[in-house]
């Protein structure tokens, strides 16, 4: 049935043309005539065609669009969803020049820079910033930043254990991991060049992230969507391991967060609001077969029920 | 009298379900919709739902199963908010259309909703084509302008669409 459909709408496509032919109108009453299947086929379509019909002519589309791209604020959904509000920007702070920056556990903070570009750092992280008359650098120590670049002659690169990455004009974040660096892109383009790898760069572009160590930088990979929802102190999972959510989530927590192997696996969306891990754990318990083993409060672990 | 009884089951069930659990409801949906006579709305509809899906027996995870059929309600209401705010702005737009009664209105709405749900799934580009087309009324050439794309991918799109609409009834 399903091909006889495809066909039905092949011919519908064609007779809906404004330019449809007599011989075009013959063929396609041959074969509705040839099967049954083929008008009953027809007649599905014609009453899709009639449910579309009761929606108000001329309005119906605009309408439709303009909800969808309403709810396309999808992260404000989710977040409704799961009983977070949405966070505000968080104000910002100018800070003077060469300054060290750095945030404590379970924190992020806003800055922008003495060149008009905006560095956000996430939470347990470091960065110094070196401006002179012929580069913005910024070198990162640890954790994760996004960096937001405002127009000026000199290039902006931001440093990492690992090696550089600089800016084409672009908003992107930056995080040094344990032997490893991992940029994500967010606007324009970035050039990766590993520490070792002399005269080897890589170009990463809008919505692409790339992980490079020493020596070598790549693939390129999509990016996560929101990566960079931590800024607005959101964490926006999309299918991810429930191992994976709380790993990230123990970033902002001081203390031992972890996950027990039998519901590691397990797979999870949604919005969550990083500020509040406890009533994310909350959450997790309602939503998931599992329940919380605390310890102390610097000790919990997401384990299966029936343990 | 074992007619009575098993007849009588299924709303014991329903009783004792709403008496255990209506207002962990009413507190989860306030949590999520942060307006009490939303989410105590939403909780009746969620046990009307659950008295009409349910002929008899015991849930083995009550809560859990509540609380699945409360998030599509919330997300349904969330639609229906959208799609009235969107189609009040284009009435707003377009003065000359006669302004429809409260009723027409919640009929249209009822209509918009249908086919969003049915939308569901569909590729923004495939979306945007397939409204132009077959909500907007436009010809594939002035479909074409207004995407920026191609006849022919007009209709290689508009085909897509349709495709997903009729397989969607099947299921």
């Amino acid at each position: 049935m399903k091909r006889t459909l495809a066909q039905a709408v092949d011919w519908y496509v064609r007779l809906h043309d404004s330019a449809v032919s007599d011989t075009t109108r013959r063929e396609w009453q041959a074969w509705l005539a040839a099967d049954p299947q083929h008008a009953q086929a027809w007649q599905r379509i014609e009453q899709l065609q009639q449910r579309l019909g009761q929606a108000p002519a001329g309005l119906a589309g605009t309408t439709l669009e303009q909800a969808r791209q309403q709810r396309r604020a999808a992260v404000k959904m989710l977040a409704m969803l799961l009983g977070v509000g949405v966070v505000g920007w968080r104000g910002y702070q100018v800070s003077p020049w060469g300054a060290d920056y750095s945030t404590r556990v379970g924190q992020r903070r806003h800055f922008t820079l003495a060149d008009g570009s905006r560095l956000v750092l996430d939470t347990d992280s470091r960065a110094d910033v070196q401006f002179d008359g012929t580069q913005r650098l910024i070198v990162l120590h640890q954790g994760e930043i996004l960096v937001e670049t405002a127009k000026d002659t000199r290039p902006l690169s931001v440093q990492t254990a690992e090696g550089r990455v600089l800016a084409l004009g672009t908003r992107f974040t930056v995080r040094q991991g344990a032997g490893i660096s991992r940029v994500t892109v967010e606007a324009h383009a970035v050039e990766v060049q590993p520490r070792l790898a002399i005269g080897q760069t890589l170009r990463a572009e809008a919505g692409q992230a790339v992980s490079f160590t020493a020596d070598t930088a790549g693939p390129l990979l999509p990016a996560v969507a929101q990566g960079s929802a931590w800024t607005q102190g959101m964490l926006v999972v999309v299918d991810w391991r429930l191992e994976d959510v709380v790993a990230e989530l123990s970033r902002y927590r001081h203390g031992y967060l972890g996950c027990a192997p039998e519901v590691a696996g397990l797979r999870l969306s949604g919005t969550f609001l990083l500020d509040d891990s406890e009533g994310v754990l909350a959450n997790l318990e309602d939503s998931l077969p599992v329940r919380l083993r605390r310890l102390t409060r610097y000790w919990v672990r997401v384990e299966g029920r029936a343990a | 009298m074992s007619i009575t009884a098993s007849d009588a089951a299924p709303h014991a069930h329903l009783h004792a379900l709403y008496r255990d659990h209506n207002s962990w409801l009413r507190g989860w949906l306030r949590h999520r919709l942060s307006n009490s006579a939303d989410a105590a709305d939403l909780a009746q509809d969620t046990f009307v739902r659950v008295l009409l899906a349910r002929s008899s027996g015991t849930l083995q995870e009550p809560r859990r199963y509540l609380a699945t059929i409360a998030r599509g309600l919330v997300i349904d209401l969330y639609r229906r908010r959208s799609l009235e705010q969107a189609y009040l702005d284009a009435l707003m737009a377009r003065p000359e259309l006669h302004a429809p009664s409260a009723e027409t209105r919640a009929l249209i709405l009822d209509s918009l909703l249908a086919i969003d749900r049915m939308l569901d799934g569909l590729g923004a580009r495939t979306r945007q084509i397939f409204l132009a087309v077959q909500l907007d009324g436009l010809s594939y050439e002035k479909a074409a302008d207004r995407c920026g794309v191609s006849v022919s991918t007009v209709r290689k799109h508009l085909a897509r669409g349709l495709m997903h609409c009729l397989l969607l009834e099947e299921a």
